[in-house]
């Protein structure tokens, strides 16, 4: 019977829906079908009405459609409550990417609805005046929570919502593959793909069925399942994967061989036995599969990470294999691993195990070489080697021995051993001629030894040396054979030819070559690389036999030469560098320029060029092609101008810094001469000057004696003419001297006498000591002639007394003395007395010039000091003074009683006051 | 020392000064306030405060976790929905003279009777969680609130308060029923976390009550000392 079914909404007029539906009517029938409404069936009233039809080929045309059934209603919201608001559909599933429509309703028109999907406001399409769906189209997962979707009546405390629940598309299983490891188990393993669960919803299940058996059974793991082999019966396996959850399923199958999925345990009990320096021996076990299977190992030797031999062993159970051709001393390790040897399919897991092989006696000669230099007079022969490498060592090398052979005479060997840590070691030997081996040792043995034969003749040193030429690669050096013998060569170079020591380095070469490329990273441009090539005898002695030198790359020079100038004249000097050393420069030194500016020239001197500085001044440029000039004369220069030179070389990549220029002044074209004319006069100066000064006492004498001769004195003959001409100048013979002062003058008292007068009463004197002689006759105390005499010459203060007269002391003269003055030591008293009280005014006359005349007895520093002793002076005692210096001490003016200081005895603090 | 009464020296005002610091000085000495021998229920009350105080800061950390686990609109600050199916929960609102005229007893007794229903509702809430690290903090935070309720029941028996009896029957199930969508469980579980934070905050203000009303009989001892000692 073929069914045409109509589905209405809201009313029976709006069909929303028409479809057939076939099905074999039996006899009492119930018939179920089923239709999905997009809306909720809540949210609106539906209609379903059918009409029939029969569907069978047997009975012929023409079918007829039976009538329509009447409309069946179907109406949910009748069974909701009075809740004033629903929404639909509650709590829903979905599969990702689905088209989902959700509707509400209200029962009362006037409530203003809002919805709300995540919180954001959604708008739908009214149905009815109380429903409105909203379609959601392809929902995409949010949160394994679900979506919320509310709606609330607003002003009303109501609120409705629904979650929808969104689950993520079921996947179909991947890589699902099923083996065995004992035929006893089928192991199916598989990638789920995305987890479909939900929280309180049924996961994504999985179920395992086997067709040819019929067996089903639910897996326990999203990712595998375990099957039960029964018997060795079933060889062909054909399974199925079924992943489901509530909203479908997804399938994928699988058709195999039992014995075509095996895959072997793991192998264990993996061991080393017999290991040696180059021999080991590995056995393994491995898990029996089945009775008649056989297993293919494969065993890989590893060195160093890497795979150096593998092995295949066909085994069933315990495995054994002789590894060989294994270096001494060096870690590897085993690694084994198994799979099915009939019916290939995966290989087990592996096991592996390090093991380090036995040492063995280093198995290469170390590479020798010497240096041989006089220490003392006596040849010294510095051994170098390199070290073994590890594969050449075969074990840890303990130490160096060093054999030493005298050829030259009948001796025993001398051994020497050198710990491992050094790779040379010196020898002192004399003139002979020495064999010495060289011997590395471990702990299985000695090395071949390296023989090298010195002597202590260095022999031909003096060889050319030769340039050659660096390039990135290196030195490409080359060499002549001399001999024809030769066993070998040997260059031989430092690396860091700057440094002491210099790392030495050599190159063995064969016999038939005669050029090599030596190259090194240590190699630097600008760097001067000396290379010697020796020829190795076929008694294994060295020969040099060439010399080479070269730079990777020449630079320009970084510095100039230390110029001194000389036989500097007014029309040329010569510039030299002498110093300059050509060897120790960054290239090989072409030449030099010599640069010359004046500002007085401006045309180059013959032989120079002009050339402009890197400043863009224009100056001379001479250029000098031989590096070992190292003079040079400039000429033609101009008198008293002032030239500025600079002297700087040149390689092949160009020329010093062009800086410091240095400045030369020409000297004056007469120069000389003057030189010849003034020089004489200067010294003919200073001889006179010299003999002046011997003969200073003379020429005081005769210049301008200490105590002029009044006969001398050119007064003497204006007087004689203007005045009287008799007067005559008194000799000495005429005084008679009567009293002699002694002056004790101490050094250390100064008086301070330019402030007040208050002042010096607080200063200490030395007291001086006077010392009085008496008259010898009596009588001469009369008046003598008168004799009065101005000195020109001296400024004399104090020199009130009379030149030549003499004043008696009298016990009166003195008031205050209580004792007579008669006798020196009582007048010496006195004297000190008032020499005391007076001091502190008394005019400094130890500071004054203190002249004592040849007669006048000594007045000068005491002058004031002596005002108690008023003796009358019969003679008339008028000194002049006749050029008034006072030395700036306080002597009191040459008053009108300066000539009368004994007259009146007054206390001289008054005095000045 | 004392002044004479009813003359009020210039020096009456620092010897009073000195007598007070001189009581204060020897208040920890009078042994009516030297608690040492028996702390009483003060410090319980106190360590149950601060656990409470301690909660309430936990609980914040969790309801953003699990409010953004709901997803919107139970985590936006606003929302605020009816309380439809949450009427079982206890409520923490209550009058504010209500709340001052509960005697102590009543007044732990509700605090008690209250966390054991959350407690009850939250480890519910636990099983439901779909991811482990929610599981794991809620774990923690029940296990902080069953610290909690053993500790207000401490300071009911320090206090000789009995513990209540829950009523059979009356044991709080989590159980979402058939009718329960989903939508109104997020509802609920938004609900609980709310009275369950609301609760704490009343619970700090109970026992911070409750601390002083301990402290007082001490401040009134030291009242009377320094009037003794004027």
């Amino acid at each position: 019977m073929l069914f045409q079914i109509q589905i209405s909404r809201m009313k029976t007029s709006n069909v929303i829906w028409v479809g057939n539906y076939s099905t074999v009517v039996k006899r009492d029938p119930v018939l179920h079908w089923s239709w999905k409404s997009e809306l909720p069936l809540e949210c609106a009233t539906h209609f379903v009405r059918m009409r029939s039809r029969v569907d069978d080929a047997k009975i012929p045309e023409p079918r007829f459609w039976s009538n329509w059934s009447s409309w069946k209603e179907a109406d949910a919201q009748k069974s909701l409550g009075r809740d004033p608001l629903f929404l639909f559909p509650k709590d829903k599933l979905v599969e990702e990417g689905s088209n989902v429509t959700i509707c509400y309703m209200s029962r009362n028109q006037q409530d203003n609805i809002s919805c709300y999907l995540e919180g954001q406001q959604i708008h739908g399409e009214q149905l009815d005046s109380n429903v409105s769906a909203f379609k959601l189209n392809k929902v995409s997962f949010i949160r394994k929570t679900g979506t919320n979707i509310f709606c609330k009546v607003d002003q009303k405390d109501v609120i409705k919502g629904i979650v929808l629940f969104v689950s993520k598309v079921l996947e179909e299983p991947k890589d699902f593959s099923c083996e065995t490891q004992d035929f006893k188990t089928l192991t199916c393993t598989w990638d789920p793909g995305t987890d479909t669960s939900l929280p309180k919803r049924s996961s994504q299940s999985y179920t395992l069925f086997e067709s040819f058996s019929g067996k089903k059974i639910l897996c326990e793991h999203k990712n595998s399942c375990n099957w039960q082999v029964d018997s060795d019966s079933q060889e062909m396996y054909n399974f199925t994967l079924v992943a489901e959850n509530a909203l479908g399923n997804r399938s994928v199958s699988v058709l195999f061989s039992l014995t075509h999925r095996v895959h072997p345990k793991t192998p264990y009990n993996l061991f080393l036995k017999n290991v040696s320096g180059t021999k080991a021996t590995v056995t393994w076990k491995v898990h029996p599969i089945g009775n008649y299977s056989t297993l293919l190992c494969q065993l890989d030797l590893l060195g160093e990470g890497n795979v150096i031999q593998q092995h295949n062993v066909s085994i069933k159970e315990n495995g054994e294999y002789l590894l060989s051709e294994l270096e001494p001393d060096t870690e590897y390790m085993a690694r084994v691993r198994c799979a099915d040897a009939n019916h290939f399919w995966k290989w087990s897991g592996s096991i592996s195990q390090k093991f380090i092989t036995a040492e063995a006696a280093p198995s290469e000669a170390l590479d020798v070489w010497r240096n041989v230099k006089s220490v003392s007079g006596r040849p010294t022969v510095t051994l170098f080697w390199k070290p073994l490498s590890k594969l050449h060592a075969n074990g840890k090398i303990l130490s160096y021995n060093v054999t030493v052979e005298n050829l030259d005479r009948l001796s025993g060997l001398e051994v020497h051993s050198v710990p491992a840590t050094a790779n040379g070691t010196e020898l002192t030997l004399d003139q002979d001629s020495y064999q010495i081996h060289v011997t590395a040792l471990n702990s299985a043995g000695p090395s071949p030894a390296s023989v090298i034969v010195v002597s202590g003749d260095p022999g031909n040193e003096e060889v050319e040396e030769e340039r050659v030429n660096g390039t990135e690669d290196g030195f490409s050096v080359s060499w002549k054979p001399q001999s024809g013998k030769a066993i070998g060569y040997v260059v031989e170079w430092c690396d860091h030819p700057q440094d002491l020591p210099c790392d030495l380095q050599w190159k063995n070469l064969s016999s038939n070559t005669t050029s090599t490329v030596i190259s090194s990273g240590a190699f630097r441009p600008g760097v001067r690389y000396n290379f010697r090539i020796y020829e190795i005898s076929t008694e294994r002695m060295a020969y040099l036999l060439e010399k080479k030198a070269g730079y990777l790359k020449e630079l320009a020079p970084s510095d100039n030469p230390q110029v001194v100038v000389s036989n500097l004249t007014s029309h040329s000097f010569t510039l030299s560098w002498k110093d300059y050393s050509t060897d120790s420069q960054p290239g090989f030194i072409q030449g030099y320029y010599v640069y010359l500016r004046s500002k007085a020239e401006k045309e180059c001197h013959p032989g120079f060029k002009k050339a402009t500085l890197p400043d863009k001044s224009a100056c001379c440029q001479h250029r000098i092609d031989n590096p070992e000039q190292k003079t040079f004369v400039m000429e033609n220069l101009q008198p008293e101008s002032v030239y500025e030179f600079l002297v700087t070389p040149y390689t092949s990549a160009g020329s010093g810094p062009l800086d410091a220029f240095t400045k030369v002044t020409t000297p004056d074209e007469y120069s000389h001469i003057l030189i010849r004319i003034i020089l004489p006069m200067i010294v003919c100066v200073l001889l006179i000057m010299i003999t002046c000064y011997l003969k200073s006492q003379w020429m005081k004498e005769k210049c301008y004696p200490d105590i002029p001769d009044p006969y001398k004195s050119n007064v003497l003959s204006l007087i004689k003419s203007k005045e009287n001409p008799h007067l005559t100048i008194m000799n000495v013979s005429d005084c008679v001297p009567d009293a002699i002062e002694v002056i004790h003058k101490p050094e250390g008292s100064k008086i301070q006498f330019l402030g007040a007068s208050k002042s010096l009463t607080e200063t200490e004197f030395t007291k001086p000591a006077y010392l009085y002689l008496l008259p010898a006759e009596k009588n001469y105390s009369g008046p003598g002639p008168c004799i009065c005499f101005e000195n020109l010459t001296y400024n004399e203060a104090a020199a009130d007394s009379g030149s030549c007269g003499h004043f008696p002391v009298t016990p009166e003269a003195l008031p205050g003395q209580p004792g007579p003055l008669t006798s020196p030591e009582n007048l010496l008293k006195a004297l000190e007395k008032n020499y005391m009280n007076s001091l502190g005014e008394t005019a400094a006359g130890e500071a004054s010039l203190n002249y004592v005349s040849q007669l006048a007895s000594q007045m000068s520093g005491d002058k004031d000091s002596l005002p108690a002793n008023p003796p009358e002076p019969v003679l008339c005692s008028e000194y002049k003074m006749q050029m008034a210096i006072p030395l700036g001490l306080a002597s009191p003016p040459p008053a009108e009683n300066s000539g009368l200081s004994s007259t009146t005895p007054l206390d001289q603090s008054e005095h000045y006051r | 020392m004392l002044p004479a009464a009813g003359e009020p020296a210039a020096g009456d005002s620092w010897g009073m000064l000195a007598c007070l610091c001189t009581v204060l000085w020897h208040l920890p000495a009078v042994p009516a306030l030297n608690r040492t021998g028996d702390p009483g229920p003060g410090p319980s009350i106190q360590k149950t405060y601060d656990l409470t105080r301690y909660l309430e800061h936990q609980l914040r950390s969790l309801a953003g976790t699990y409010l953004n686990y709901l997803g919107p609109p139970f985590n936006e600050p606003d929302f605020n929905p009816p309380r439809l199916g949450a009427e079982t929960l206890p409520r923490a609102t209550v009058n504010l003279d209500v709340w001052r005229s509960l005697n102590d007893k009543l007044r732990l007794t509700q605090n008690y009777e209250a966390y054991s229903h959350l407690l009850c509702y939250l480890r519910g809430l636990n099983r439901q969680a779909a991811t482990a690290e929610l599981r794991r903090s809620l774990a923690h935070f029940c296990t902080s609130l069953q610290g909690l309720l053993g500790s207000i029941a401490g300071v009911m028996a320090a206090l000789g308060y009995p513990l209540p009896q829950p009523l059979p029957g009356t044991e709080p199930t989590w159980a979402p029923g058939p009718a329960h969508s989903d939508f109104l469980q997020k509802m609920d579980d938004f609900w609980l976390l709310k009275e369950l934070q609301t609760w704490l905050w009343r619970s700090a203000k109970d026992f911070n009550r409750l601390k002083k009303k301990m402290q007082t009989p001490a401040a009134a001892v030291t009242l009377h000392l320094e009037a003794h000692g004027f």
